[in-house]
């Protein structure tokens, strides 16, 4: 934990040096890359980590309850594709109206916490290998959306159905800096930083976050002063499908507007990227929020070079983030995983 | 207690008689839940899709037998575009023959070639990336890595071809040479990008399973800033290489050239399969990968090390996968493109459904190939997304992950038999108890 506080410390350290030497020296390649760097960056970065945050808040509730959830990437990928394809379809001929579009949200959510469910009977009921039904459950997916897109739309990108408008707040969107940031955001922008702080309530000051704990640690225990572990595992399981929904549909409805079902579909391994980023953040919703906004800025700030002119390949700043975790699990240590993770557990009276 | 004891050995072993059975059942079961889920995902689909010709609409005529075709009709809430039967008729008939005159019997089945020749394309590469995922599998290593392993392998082995091609004549020499460099080329690269996790996960307690994922992205970013920035063919607009001499084409033998497929990949592919069996069966070095497998602390105590274990046995793994890679680039694309096809995670679906028996595997690659094949003539001739396969490779793996679920339909249609009638018979025991497939 120290380590990883010090690695973080000192990437911290090393940022601020770069932004003062950018800043002194305006016309080299630091100071222009530093100069890109301002408030609609901020809240362009935050908006990219709307699915990865998600992702790993999601990832943290399955995982601490002992149901290590790796088809995270595949609740993203259905709620992305639900969200555009429910706002489509009730939006018919016409285009779609702020209410399509939140009814097409609310329907991703609840696709994918239906998904979960599936998961959650699989790994729970049937006690399914973990890592093997998270991979079905991304593989499905990653079939279904697509293959729904063809049938739907005749092609695997949907039509453009338009995003969520922001949320602006009156008189607080006016501060200088963090008022663009923070108060003239995307409503799915402000659920994420309202989910982080009560994820972390929930997991360390409840009594459902100490069964949740148990559950993962030591579901016997739990099981003796008589809490049902099945159960405590269902709900962290749903749980953890509804927040990756949220992040699925921030990313289709909030950002992009489309489905777009080439390659990897447009949630493009950014599942993934909410895993490392829960395993850097060490379980903690503060530290995964805090590694999927580091990862989320990275890919802004390329967007950002491209715009400034520099052609630093979209591929090669994309691998940082996969190469930082690997650094991170080979140098900080092995992230310590809930004891039970992984296992089913049968109650002794079954 | 000596009748403890027999007891314990007893159960054991019919454990173990049963695995090899139950193993085999419960993929059979997979496969049948499979299909009829996704029967259900063609129906909902074919009732969502709009066509001029739907095959069942408005209403069903259930007739009475007996009464010459008298019966009564059902009303049926809107129309339903897709015929399940028909979808999987063409999928496994189109993967062979063609599905529009062809039963599946003779006298009206007519082989068709090149239809055969892309089945067997694709069960050759499941094949490699089947083997490579279950080596890692029997070692317990879960290797989700293959993928970047694979396009690794390939990018490795296309750029030693042609790096080496302006120094060797063309002809049959220089296939000699060329296409034996690209193997072990894209072995040892495939290796050693698999040997990084195994290293990971031995010297730095690093889960495989996270850094084999990262990796594989890490794999397909490398490649496409390798090819865009260094090794781009200039005349193309996609991000490729320069395609490969003739000479170091895997050409097609048997089967017409357009259809790059070449009969001796399929063998080559089938005698792997059979060395990796006797690997893991015949030689101490298999033996301690199996151990380590089923019980790393047992091996460790019986004086494997089970740190060189893990490297090895993924860099086995790795080398498979780049091998596989090698085929792709020198028979079936004759250079290094972006967007390699997902054979890696495919792969992991073949030696799951194959419950990581290398000589299971082969089955399960063409089971794959066919599916692959047939998706084409779905698509193609009914209209039905060929992403349908993707759908079915996913429920298969679900299905295949919960042998519990199974058991359980098991136990509810048939009886429990009293457990002393199930006697020993002592001449089935088998030998060696750890073989678990």
């Amino acid at each position: 934990m120290n380590k990883r506080l010090r690695i973080a410390g000192a990437s911290v350290a090393i940022a601020a040096v770069l932004a003062v030497l950018g800043l002194v020296f305006p016309n080299s390649a630091l100071g222009k890359i530093v100069g890109t760097i301002n408030a609609s960056y901020v809240s362009a970065a935050l908006r990219f980590t709307v699915p990865i945050g998600f992702a790993a808040l999601g990832g943290i509730f399955a995982e601490k309850s002992g149901v290590t959830n790796i088809g995270l990437e595949g609740h993203l990928i259905i709620s992305a594709f639900t969200g555009v394809a429910v706002a489509d379809a009730l939006a018919g001929s016409g285009s779609a109206t702020q209410t399509t579009l939140w009814l097409g949200f609310f329907a991703a959510v609840l696709a994918s916490t239906l998904f979960a469910l599936l998961f959650a009977v699989v790994c729970i009921e049937f006690k399914a290998d973990q890592i093997i039904a998270g991979l079905a459950v991304w593989l499905i997916a990653l079939g279904l959306a697509p293959f729904a897109s063809k049938i739907l739309w005749g092609g695997i990108n949907s039509p453009s159905v338009g995003t969520l408008s922001n949320w602006r707040i009156p008189l607080l969107a006016k501060i200088p800096v963090i008022g663009p940031i923070l108060f003239d955001a995307n409503p799915t922008v402000y659920m994420l930083l309202l989910a982080v702080p009560l994820t972390w309530f929930v997991l360390n000051e409840t009594a459902f976050g100490r069964w949740v704990k148990a559950s993962g640690e030591n579901p016997m225990a739990l099981d003796t002063v008589g809490v049902d572990v099945h159960r405590v595992r269902y709900a962290s399981v749903l749980i953890s499908g509804t927040l990756a929904g949220i992040g699925g549909a921030g990313l289709s409805l909030g950002q992009a507007g489309l489905f777009n079902g080439s390659g990897a579909t447009m949630v493009d391994g950014r599942g993934w990227i909410g895993i490392t980023a829960y395993l850097f953040g060490n379980y903690n919703p503060l530290g995964a929020f805090g590694a999927s906004f580091l990862f989320a800025s990275l890919d802004a700030l390329q967007l950002r070079l491209q715009q400034v002119g520099f052609s630093v390949p979209r591929e090669l700043i994309g691998v940082i983030p996969y190469v930082t975790v690997i650094i991170v699990l080979v140098f900080v240590g092995h992230t310590r995983t809930p004891d039970a993770a992984g296992e089913p557990y049968e109650s002794g009276e079954e | 207690m000596s009748s403890w004891q027999d007891r314990a050995e007893q159960g054991l072993s019919r454990l173990v008689e049963a695995s090899a059975v139950e193993r085999v059942l419960i993929s059979l079961a997979a496969l049948v839940m499979s299909i009829i889920v996704g029967g259900f995902v063609i129906l909902i689909s074919g009732w969502v899709a709009t066509c001029s010709d739907p095959f069942l609409a408005q209403q069903v005529l259930i007739s009475i037998p007996g009464t010459g075709g008298w019966g009564v009709q059902f009303p049926i809430p809107g129309s339903f575009c897709y015929n399940p039967i028909q979808v999987y008729k063409y999928l496994f008939v189109g993967s062979f023959a063609n599905p529009q005159t062809s039963t599946l019997f003779p006298p009206d089945f007519i082989l068709d070639k090149f239809s055969l020749a892309v089945t067997l394309r694709q069960t050759s590469m499941l094949l490699f990336a089947g083997l490579a995922a279950a080596v890692a599998f029997r070692a317990g290593m879960f290797n989700i890595g293959t993928q970047g392993q694979l396009v690794l392998g390939a990018l490795g082995s296309a750029l030693s071809v042609l790096w080496v091609a302006p120094y060797v004549p063309g002809g049959l020499v220089g296939s000699l040479i060329l296409i034996p460099l690209g193997l072990v080329v894209g072995a040892l690269v495939g290796g050693a990008y698999g040997a990084i996790p195994g290293a990971m996960k031995a010297y730095a307690d690093a889960n495989e399973v996270i850094t084999t994922i990262m990796l594989n992205f890490v794999a397909t970013g490398i490649a496409f800033v390798l090819v865009s920035e260094y090794f781009k063919n200039p005349a193309s607009q996609t991000v490729e290489t320069r395609p490969v001499p003739g000479a170091a084409v895997l050409s097609p033998i048997v089967f017409p050239s357009q259809a790059s497929f070449s009969i001796l990949v399929l063998v080559g592919a089938l005698a792997l399969a059979v060395g990796i069996y006797l690997l893991l069966h015949r030689t101490a070095f298999g033996y301690d990968l199996r151990t380590s497998g089923i019980q790393p602390e047992a091996a460790e105590y019986g004086g494997v090390d089970a740190k060189r274990t893990m490297v090895s046995s993924m860099a086995l793994s790795g080398a498979i996968a780049g091998i596989g890679g090698t085929v792709y680039v020198l028979m079936i694309l004759g250079r290094w493109q972006q967007g390699v096809p997902s054979y890696g995670f495919d792969g992991i679906t073949v030696t799951i459904l194959a419950g990581n028996n290398p000589l299971g595997v082969p089955l399960a690659a063409l089971l794959f190939g066919m599916l692959k094949s047939g998706s084409l003539a779905i698509d193609f001739a009914l209209g039905v997304p060929k992403q349908l396969v993707g759908v079915l490779r996913g429920l298969i793996i679900l299905f295949v992950a919960m042998p519990e679920f199974f058991r359980m339909i098991g136990k509810r249609v048939t009886t429990p038999e009293p457990s002393g009638a199930v006697a020993a018979d002592g001449g089935s025991r088998i030998e060696g108890g750890e073989d678990d497939e």
